[in-house]
C-alpha cells in the first residue's frame, strides 16, 4: 500500500486528490489528532517506528515518502 | 501469435486458452507480486483485461475459482500501477462480473481507486454481495459507505459507520467515522449527554465512545473539557461543562498528572504526602461536581505508567508503589461512596479484561499529552457503557437461557443423563463457571427463565438430579421444554412473567435459533455466543445491559417471588412469520442412496439417533451392506444445508418394497435439524419414487421408545392412517395414488 492510499484512508479523502503536495494546510482533515493517527497508521502499515523528530517533518506526503525511503520502507 | 478482430472492434488473441494459461502460469507461478506485475505487463494487461470481459465462459470453464482470482488480483495491481495502458473503467467493470469469485481485496482495490462518483451500479452491487460474503471488510464498507452519502441514506450511512467501527476499530478509523456522522443527521434514538473530563488528551475516546453508544442504540452528545482545565471547568460557574449540563460525566485523572515525579525515586513520606494531596483534588472536585449536577460521576481508579522504580525490590522494607496505590483508590472509593451518585471505574479491572495492545504509548505521551492509546479506549469506551446503559433505562430483567450445550456440554437426548459434559473439571467446568455466574445474577434481582428443544423428561432428570448442575429447579422462574418453536415460547414466557419481550435476553449456542429469535421476535436481545463455552462467561458479563445502578431487598428475592405464581402459557406465534424465517434460510437437501463413501455415516445415524427416530432398530454395518446390495429395498440419504453452512448428511430411511406396498422400515433425522421440514422432503420424496414403480400404498412403521416423543406425530401429521398396533408396531398407511406428501414451499430439492 502506498504512503498515498494511507493519507486518502486515514482522512477519508478520494485517492485522486491525493498528490506529493498535499500537506497538512491542504487537507481540512489533516489536524493535530489527524496527524496523530496518520502518524500511528503508517508505523503500522511499514512496521516501523518514527522518531519525534520525523514525526515533525512528515507534513506533507512528498516529505512523507522521503523518510519511509530514509527509514528502508517500500511500496 | 496470430490475432484478430472481434465484432467489438478489440484486438486480442485468438489463442484464448494459451493467453489465459500464460496469464495464470504468471499470476501463480511468480514469486513476488512485482514479478507478476513485470510478467503481465509483457503480456499486456490491458488485451488481458477486455479478454477476461468477453470471454467470461471460456475463462470460468478453463480456470479454477482459486486461479481466476489470484489472477484478477495481479491483472488489477499491474493496471493500477499504471504501467499497463489499462482504464480504471475496464477494471471496474471486469472485477464487478468476477465478483462472486474475486478476491474482496480486490474489489475494494478497485473500487477505492475510482472516485466516487465514477462507480456505477455493477460495481457497487458487486461490492454489496461481497460484503454478504466477508460483511467485515473494512474496504468494501467504505465504499457501501461512499454510496449511501452521496445517495443521501442517512440511516444505512449510519449504520455502515458502526459496521465500519467494528470491522476495523484503529483509532484513525474510529476517529474518521465519528467525522462522517457529524455531518449526518442525528438518528431518532434516544440521546445521551455525556461529559469527558480529564487531565490527558481523550479525544480518541470520544470516537470510540460515540460508536459504543450507537451500538446500545442511544445517540451521544459528549462534552470534553479543554486540555488541563477540568477542575477550573467544574469549578467555574460559567464554564462549558455546567452549560452543557451532562446526565453523565467520567473523570479520568492521571496520577502521574499530579504526583510529578512517579518516573523517579520519590518514595517514603514525600510519596505519601503527595499521594494523600492529590486524591484530595480529585475529591474535592468531585464533591464541588455534585453540589451543580444530578448527574452521575464515574472517576477512573489511579494508575500509573511508570513502574516500581526499586524493580524486584519493591515492598522489602518499606511499602512499594502497588501498595501505595492501593491504599489511594481505597480512600478514593470509600469518600466517593458517600456521594450519592459517584462511582469508581476500576481501571485494574478494564486492563485485566482487554486483548492486545499497551495502554501506554510513550511517544503519544509526548507529542499529544494522550495517555489513553490504542484498542485500549475501546475497553474504556465500552466500561463507559455499563454505566450509561443502567441510567437510560437499558437494563433487561430476565436472562432466557437453552439447555443442550450452553447450560452442559452435549445433548442430553443423544448422550443421556450421564454422558453430557459438566462439572469441576474440563470439558465440563466451562460450563458449571457460567451456571456459577447466572446464578449470581439472581442474586442481583435478575430473572432467569428456559427455553428448551428436549423431552421435558431428560432435561428435568439432568436439572433435578445431575450433581454438576449448580442451576436447579428454583433458580428459573419459567420453564419451557418441549418441541415448540423458540419464538413462541419466548412470547410465553413474557407473558407468563408478566414482562415485555423487550425485557428478555436469549442465550442459546444454535446460531439458528438466535437467527430465528431475531427474526421473529426482534425486540429480545440476542448476543452471539461464541462457540468456545469457556468465552461465555466473559461473554455475558460483557453485555451493558446485564448493569444495575443499585440493587434493592427486592432485586434479591425476584426470583422467589415469581417461582410462586409460576404458571404455564402458550401463546401462537404467526405461522407466517415462522414461515418467512424458513424461507429465508435457503434451504436446500440433496437426496440420494446410499453407497461405499456415505455408509458409515449412515450407521453412525441409525447407532445414535435417539430423538427423531421413528422405529429405532439399531442395524449392524453389515447389515446395512447387504441392505445396499439388495434390490428390494431403498436406503435413501438426505444431506441438507442453508445459507449458514453445510449440515451434512443428517436423514436416512430405509425402505422395503413388496408389490403394490412400500414399507417405511426405519426413518431417522439429526435432531440438529429438527424444524426445518427437511424429513417431509424425504418422505416426499420416498413417495414419488414409490408411485413411479407402480406402488399403491406407503405404509409407515412406528415403534414408541423413552426418547422418540419428537417423532411421534410424524405420520400422523402426513396425512397417513392408523392401522393399529401389534407387538409395539404401530402400522400407518397412506395411499399413494392422491399425492398427499409435497415438498415444503421452502425447501429446493437437488438429486444426487
Amino acid at each position: 500500500m502506498a504512503p498515498e492510499d494511507v493519507v486518502s484512508r486515514v482522512f477519508g479523502v478520494d485517492r485522486g486528490r491525493v498528490t506529493d503536495a498535499t500537506s497538512n494546510t491542504t487537507l481540512a482533515e489533516w489536524d493535530s489528532m489527524g496527524h496523530v493517527n496518520l502518524i500511528l497508521e503508517l508505523e503500522a502499515t511499514y512496521g516501523l517506528s518514527l522518531s519525534p523528530d520525523d514525526t515533525l517533518t512528515m507534513t506533507n506526503v512528498e516529505a512523507i515518502k522521503r523518510v519511509l525511503q530514509s527509514r528502508g520502507a517500500a511500496w | 501469435m496470430s490475432r484478430v478482430r472481434d465484432k467489438t472492434g478489440m484486438t486480442h488473441n485468438s489463442l484464448s486458452a494459451d493467453l489465459l494459461e500464460q496469464l495464470i502460469k504468471a499470476a501463480t507461478k511468480a514469486s513476488t507480486t512485482r514479478e507478476a506485475i513485470a510478467a503481465l505487463t509483457e503480456l499486456n494487461t490491458a488485451e488481458a483485461v477486455v479478454w477476461l470481459i468477453t470471454n467470461e465462459a471460456t475463462a470460468r470453464a478453463q480456470c479454477a475459482p482459486r486461479d481466476l482470482a489470484e489472477l484478477l488480483d495481479v491483472v488489477v495491481k499491474a493496471g493500477l500501477a499504471g504501467r499497463a495502458g489499462t482504464r480504471a473503467g475496464d477494471l471496474a467493470k471486469l472485477v464487478a462480473r468476477y465478483a462472486d469469485l474475486a478476491h474482496a481485496d480486490t474489489l475494494a482495490t478497485v473500487a477505492n481507486s475510482l472516485p466516487a462518483v465514477l462507480r456505477n451500479e455493477e460495481l457497487v452491487g458487486a461490492v454489496h454481495k461481497t460484503l454478504e460474503r466477508e460483511p467485515r471488510h473494512a474496504g468494501l464498507l467504505r465504499v457501501a459507505l461512499d454510496h449511501a452519502l452521496r445517495k443521501k441514506e442517512m440511516f444505512e450511512a449510519h449504520r455502515l459507520l458502526t459496521r465500519l467501527g467494528r470491522a476495523d476499530d484503529s483509532q484513525a478509523t474510529l476517529h474518521f467515522i465519528w467525522r462522517k456522522r457529524s455531518v449526518l443527521k442525528p438518528t431518532d434514538r434516544p440521546p445521551v449527554r455525556i461529559a469527558l473530563m480529564s487531565s490527558f488528551t481523550i479525544d480518541p475516546l470520544v470516537h470510540y465512545l460515540d460508536l459504543e453508544c450507537r451500538a446500545i442504540e442511544l445517540e451521544p452528545e459528549i462534552y470534553v473539557t479543554p486540555f488541563n482545565s477540568w477542575a477550573q471547568e467544574i469549578i467555574a460557574e460559567t464554564s462549558g461543562l455546567r452549560k452543557f449540563n451532562p446526565e453523565i460525566a467520567f473523570l479520568s485523572v492521571s496520577i502521574d498528572d499530579l504526583v510529578g515525579d512517579l518516573g523517579g525515586l520519590i518514595s517514603g513520606d514525600q510519596l505519601e504526602e503527595a499521594g494523600e494531596a492529590a486524591v484530595d483534588r480529585i475529591l474535592v472536585a468531585a464533591k464541588q461536581f455534585a453540589e451543580w449536577s444530578d448527574a452521575a460521576l464515574v472517576v477512573h481508579s489511579l494508575l500509573s505508567v511508570h513502574r516500581e522504580p526499586l524493580g524486584i525490590l519493591a515492598d522489602r522494607g518499606k511499602p512499594g508503589r502497588a501498595a501505595w496505590l492501593e491504599r489511594l483508590n481505597a480512600r478514593l472509593a470509600d469518600e466517593l461512596q458517600k456521594l450519592p451518585r459517584a462511582y469508581v471505574l476500576d481501571m485494574t479491572d478494564v486492563l485485566l479484561r482487554r486483548k492486545g495492545g499497551a495502554l501506554d504509548n510513550p511517544k503519544m505521551r509526548h507529542m499529544a499529552a494522550m495517555r489513553l492509546c490504542g484498542p485500549v479506549v475501546g475497553d474504556v469506551a465500552r466500561a463507559y457503557t455499563h454505566y450509561i446503559a443502567p441510567i437510560k433505562g437499558l437494563t433487561r430483567k430476565c436472562v432466557v437461557l437453552d439447555l443442550d450445550n450452553t447450560l452442559w456440554g452435549g445433548i442430553v437426548g443423544e448422550d443421556g443423563p450421564h454422558g453430557i459434559r459438566l462439572g469441576g473439571t474440563s470439558p465440563g467446568s466451562e460450563y458449571q463457571e457460567f451456571q456459577r455466574y447466572l446464578l449470581s445474577l439472581t442474586d442481583r434481582g435478575f430473572l432467569l427463565a428456559l427455553i428448551s428443544k428436549n423431552n421435558p423428561d431428560d432435561a428435568l432428570e439432568v436439572i433435578r438430579s445431575h450433581e454438576g448442575m449448580i442451576l436447579r429447579e428454583d433458580a428459573f422462574s419459567a420453564l419451557r421444554i418441549n418441541w415448540r418453536p423458540k419464538p413462541e415460547n419466548m412470547i410465553g414466557i413474557a407473558e407468563e412473567l408478566n414482562i415485555g419481550v423487550d425485557s428478555l435476553i436469549f442465550l442459546d449456542d444454535n446460531p439458528h435459533e438466535r437467527e430465528l429469535m431475531r427474526q421473529v421476535l426482534p425486540d429480545v436481545l440476542t448476543p452471539d455466543l461464541p462457540a468456545d463455552p469457556s468465552l461465555y462467561k466473559a461473554t455475558v458479563e460483557a453485555l451493558p445491559q446485564l448493569q444495575k445502578l443499585a440493587i434493592t431487598e427486592e432485586d434479591r428475592t425476584r426470583t422467589q417471588m415469581y417461582q410462586a405464581k409460576r404458571q404455564r402459557e402458550q401463546t401462537r406465534v404467526s405461522a407466517g412469520s415462522l414461515e418467512d424465517y424458513l424461507k429465508s434460510l435457503d434451504i436446500t437437501v440433496t437426496i440420494g442412496q446410499v453407497d461405499e463413501a456415505s455408509l458409515p455415516r449412515v450407521h453412525q445415524l441409525f447407532q445414535r439417533t435417539n430423538q427423531f427416530n421413528l422405529t429405532t432398530r439399531r442395524y449392524a454395518i453389515a447389515d446395512l451392506e447387504a441392505i445396499a446390495g439388495d434390490r428390494g429395498c431403498r436406503l435413501y440419504t438426505l444431506r441438507a444445508r442453508d445459507r449458514f453452512g453445510d449440515h451434512g448428511l443428517v436423514a436416512t430411511a430405509l425402505v422395503r418394497s413388496e408389490a403394490d406396498t412400500w414399507r417405511v422400515d426405519s426413518f431417522l433425522m439429526s435432531c440438529r435439524v429438527i424444524g426445518y421440514g427437511v424429513e417431509t422432503a424425504l418422505l416426499a420424496t420416498v413417495g414419488e419414487d414409490a408411485r413411479a414403480a407402480g406402488a399403491e400404498k406407503l405404509i409407515g412403521e412406528y415403534i414408541e421408545t423413552a426418547k422418540n416423543a419428537p417423532a411421534r406425530d410424524f405420520y400422523s401429521r402426513h396425512g397417513f392412517s392408523d392401522l393399529g398396533t401389534e407387538d409395539g408396531v404401530t402400522q400407518w398407511v397412506a395411499s399413494l395414488t392422491d399425492a398427499n406428501q409435497t415438498l415444503p414451499a421452502w425447501i429446493r430439492r437437488e438429486v444426487a
